[in-house]
């Protein structure tokens, strides 16, 4: 049991966001999501407005490689959106956060983002390999 | 003989108070957000040189996570010190700390509950800092705009309100505030803020005023912009500054069929210079509304994106230099005008130098307002969105040369690291409508997307402005070349607003674009945003469109690289006795998504610079500058590096780990032998932070 753990966790601590950590269809819920909460100051097609930053592309990348979807993840579920922070519930965090990942070309894949930060802490966020 | 000893002894004790009464850099303080009036962001310090920056260790560092309900990720304050004391302000409650300056430890923390006042606001977040005041004689007094508008005295020892300054401590900075043809705005809901520092003169303090950013603004018929002096003592005003000019006033013609009653914003939300000794204050004026679309108010808009010299005493308008006729690129005056002694041609210059969005560095005499260099009109593109009427020339410096990119030239600024690149860049571009400075907006859609312009928005030099060394007469400015910015204007939904062209694009679904921190200040999630008080709310946005995928045509990245050509951002040496640029070189290190490109793997790709508008520091060899972005490199970390250069060639001489990328102008100062240098930092999964460095103790 002890030795399954450890496994376990010795998997959990490889994945990073390109070994298909989302859905396609949870993308495309987070697309929704993304027009009404997000739009409105990351741009349409996520480039940032005049002090909203880019939530994709090389000013994205180097704020977040080296770090961890689930800091990613805290950062929105803490802040955002801007004008009421807590209004979108963690699953729909998670699926704004699929559709960012979609949007920079990281492969989706079978299962779903998870919601728990911890867990997301797991999934490393870097270049391309 | 008697007599005159004494008399000689009383001379050389007020000769030698005279500088300790009055703080000044050249005790070691940074009284000013800009280190001095004259707007030089210049110390002479030089204890921390290129010999040892190296060696640069944190002193201490000042999170500002609890100064609101929830943490900031855009600190962009510049501390004060005086007297051994930092003065700043910080979180999204906008308090005013002061701290021990060798230590960073609270002395005292002032916040006022502004409720939804500022939770609307159109400035929110900390702010870039506070101002100074002393009578010398031991009443010493912060001064600082909250982000509610309102303007708050305290005690500098205490952090306490004076009670005899407006009421309680406080001027109503909404008092005062119209739109329309002088409509007073509602003191609650109506809209005006302000980001930048009082100006302290005398005993005169002057506030600017700020409004919502203007790309999907529901009317142009907002609050005004005004400039403002009042009594430091007393919290009387002393004199306004219409920046529409009312009728009657000099250039209220420039607002054609009446327009100036039915136009706002037009505020000055920059750092202001004033020449002390000539009495004379330099005001940098914004854009009007809308940022984008002026056909609600043809005409050249006077004193929008003009210079204005006015007297300290009344307010009154001595000269002004309009750098855009009729604003319609959001260039927005957005630096402190910088004060400079200069010789050209053997002749001695009182000068004012403007750096700017557009990269020109406008030089005048300050006394007079003539162009030290001739200062052209040149015909320019006009505009086809119907009901623009654009100006025919615009003004083009002829010295000092352009200090950073200004349009994007078609093919020669377009990437050009492999032949595959620069033919898919072409292709992209080649969606958009593209020519020279000043090329205006278009009503795009999805065949032209916009009007690709380069530097208008964040371009060139932004609000942390330049620097100066009075020594040497050189200014020393960071710029942005890299800010693509395509401009498309699309009549809005029915019943948003009453300006018939917002940005957006035709055949796309409309969306709202919300300007810097909006909805971001500590009081915010407490209260729902209020309705646009005259028009009707926007109808509400189906849920199921998807947003345009960035990999569409047009991108204006290709595999994360920008479409342009390096250097992404430069940092200029401009020799204002000479009108040219001694040196130029790019700012910072190669982005990681450039090294780590799969593209150019194999590839020697020379220092690209990165994107960013930063402050500075000028110290008596170095100047110094914090990188706007993370990068994990062979000789570094993840991190930020801030980055000492060789002030007389750009020779990059020594750099520290950041944690975080510079979000505000640094700062130095001396206290007990020992100089600091104070930096905010901020940015993505980093909330803001200040963080002082200095040299070992052993060192």
């Amino acid at each position: 049991m002890i030795i399954l753990t450890a496994s376990l966790l010795a998997a959990q601590t490889t994945r990073s966001v390109w070994d298909g950590v989302y859905t396609s269809e949870q993308a495309a819920r987070g697309s929704a999501l993304y027009a009404n909460n997000c739009a409105s100051c990351h741009g349409t097609a996520l480039g940032g407005g005049e002090s909203a930053p880019p939530l994709t592309g090389g000013e994205f990348s180097s704020n977040w490689n080296g770090l961890t979807v689930g800091d990613l993840f805290e950062r929105i579920r803490t802040t955002m959106p801007a004008d009421r922070p807590g209004k979108l519930t963690r699953e729909q965090d998670a699926d704004v956060l699929a559709y960012m990942l979609s949007v920079s070309e990281f492969p989706a894949g079978k299962t779903e983002l998870e919601r728990q930060t911890e867990v997301l802490k797991q999934i490393r966020i870097e270049p391309k390999p | 003989m008697y007599k005159r000893t004494l008399l000689l002894l009383l001379c050389v004790t007020v000769w030698a108070q005279q500088p300790a009464s009055q703080p000044s850099t050249k005790n070691g303080e940074w009284p000013y957000y800009t280190a001095d009036l004259k707007g030089t962001k210049y110390s002479p310090l030089d204890q921390i040189n290129a010999g040892n920056f190296n060696q640069l260790e944190v002193a201490w560092r000042f999170k500002t996570d609890n100064f609101g309900t929830r943490p900031e990720y855009k600190l962009e304050g510049t501390p004060l010190m005086v007297k051994g004391v930092l003065y700043t302000t910080a979180g999204t409650r906008r308090s005013v700390v002061a701290l021990d300056a060798k230590t960073g430890e609270v002395i005292w923390a002032y916040s006022l509950r502004e409720g939804n006042r500022a939770a609307i606001a159109p400035r929110q977040l900390s702010g870039r800092g506070v101002s100074y005041w002393t009578d010398g004689k031991g009443d010493d007094r912060i001064v600082f705009v909250t982000t509610g508008y309102r303007l708050v005295v305290l005690n500098a020892h205490t952090g306490q309100p004076i009670s005899n300054f407006g009421k309680n401590g406080i001027v109503d900075l909404k008092e005062g505030m119209v739109n329309g043809a002088g409509q007073q705005i509602d003191l609650e809901t109506g809209e005006a803020g302000l980001h930048a520092t009082p100006l302290v003169v005398k005993d005169v303090v002057i506030v600017g005023s700020s409004f919502k950013e203007g790309m999907t603004v529901v009317t142009h018929n907002n609050t005004k912009g005004t400039v403002r002096a009042f009594d430091v003592r007393s919290g009387k005003l002393l004199w306004t500054f219409n920046t529409i000019p009312r009728p009657g006033e000099f250039g209220n013609d420039t607002w054609e069929n009446g327009s100036w009653a039915t136009n706002g914003n037009t505020g000055v939300w920059t750092q202001m210079t004033v020449d002390e000794e000539l009495g004379l204050v330099y005001l940098p004026v914004e854009t009007p509304t809308s940022d984008f679309y002026g056909g609600h108010r043809p005409g050249n808009n006077l004193f929008a994106e003009s210079l204005v010299c006015v007297d300290l005493k009344t307010g009154k308008r001595k000269w002004h230099f309009q750098v855009v006729h009729h604003p319609i690129w959001d260039y927005d005056l957005s630096s402190a005008p910088i004060l400079a002694d200069i010789n050209v041609g053997g002749k001695a210059i009182k000068a004012v130098a403007l750096p700017s969005k557009e990269a020109f560095l406008y030089v005048f005499d300050r006394v007079t307002g003539e162009p030290v260099w001739p200062i052209e009109e040149r015909p320019v593109p006009q505009s086809d969105v119907p009901g623009e009427k654009t100006s025919p020339t615009q003004p083009f410096p002829t010295k000092p040369p352009a200090y950073g990119r200004q349009y994007v030239k078609v093919p020669d600024d377009l990437i050009d690291f492999t032949p595959e690149l620069r033919a898919q860049a072409k292709d992209n571009v080649a969606r958009y409508k593209t020519g020279p400075m000043f090329l205006p907006p278009i009503v795009g859609d999805n065949n032209l997307i916009g009007a690709l312009t380069l530097g208008t928005a964040s371009g060139g030099t932004n609000w942390p402005g330049a620097g100066y060394d009075p020594e040497t007469h050189i200014v020393y400015a960071q710029a942005n070349q890299s800010a693509l910015f395509p401009i498309s204007m699309r009549t809005p939904p029915e019943g948003f607003s009453d300006i018939r062209y917002v940005m957006g694009r035709n055949g796309t679904e409309f969306r709202v674009s919300e300007g810097p921190g909006f909805g971001s200040a500590a009081d915010a999630p407490r209260q729902p945003r209020p309705a646009p008080a005259k028009a009707a709310p926007a109808k509400p946005v189906p849920a199921a469109a998807p947003a345009a995928p960035p990999a569409a045509a047009g991108a204006l990245t290709i595999q994360g690289l920008s479409i342009l050509k390096p250097p992404y951002a430069v940092i200029s040496a401009i020799n204002l006795d000479r009108g040219d640029l001694q040196w130029q070189v790019p700012y910072g290190e190669t982005p990681d998504v450039v090294r780590n490109s799969p593209a150019l793997r194999g590839m020697n790709i020379p220092n690209t610079g990165q994107a960013g508008s930063v402050g500075l520091v000028v110290t008596k060899s170095l100047v110094v500058l914090g990188d706007s972005q993370i990068t994990t490199t062979p000789q570094h970390p993840r991190g930020a590096m801030l980055r000492a250069y060789d002030k007389a060639t750009g020779k990059e001489v020594g750099a520290v780990l950041m944690p975080a990328p510079q979000s505000g102008s640094p700062m130095t100062y001396m206290v007990d032998g020992k100089q600091y240098i104070v930096v905010a930092v901020s940015g993505g999964a980093y909330s803001g932070e200040y963080i002082a460095y200095s040299l070992p103790s052993n060192n």
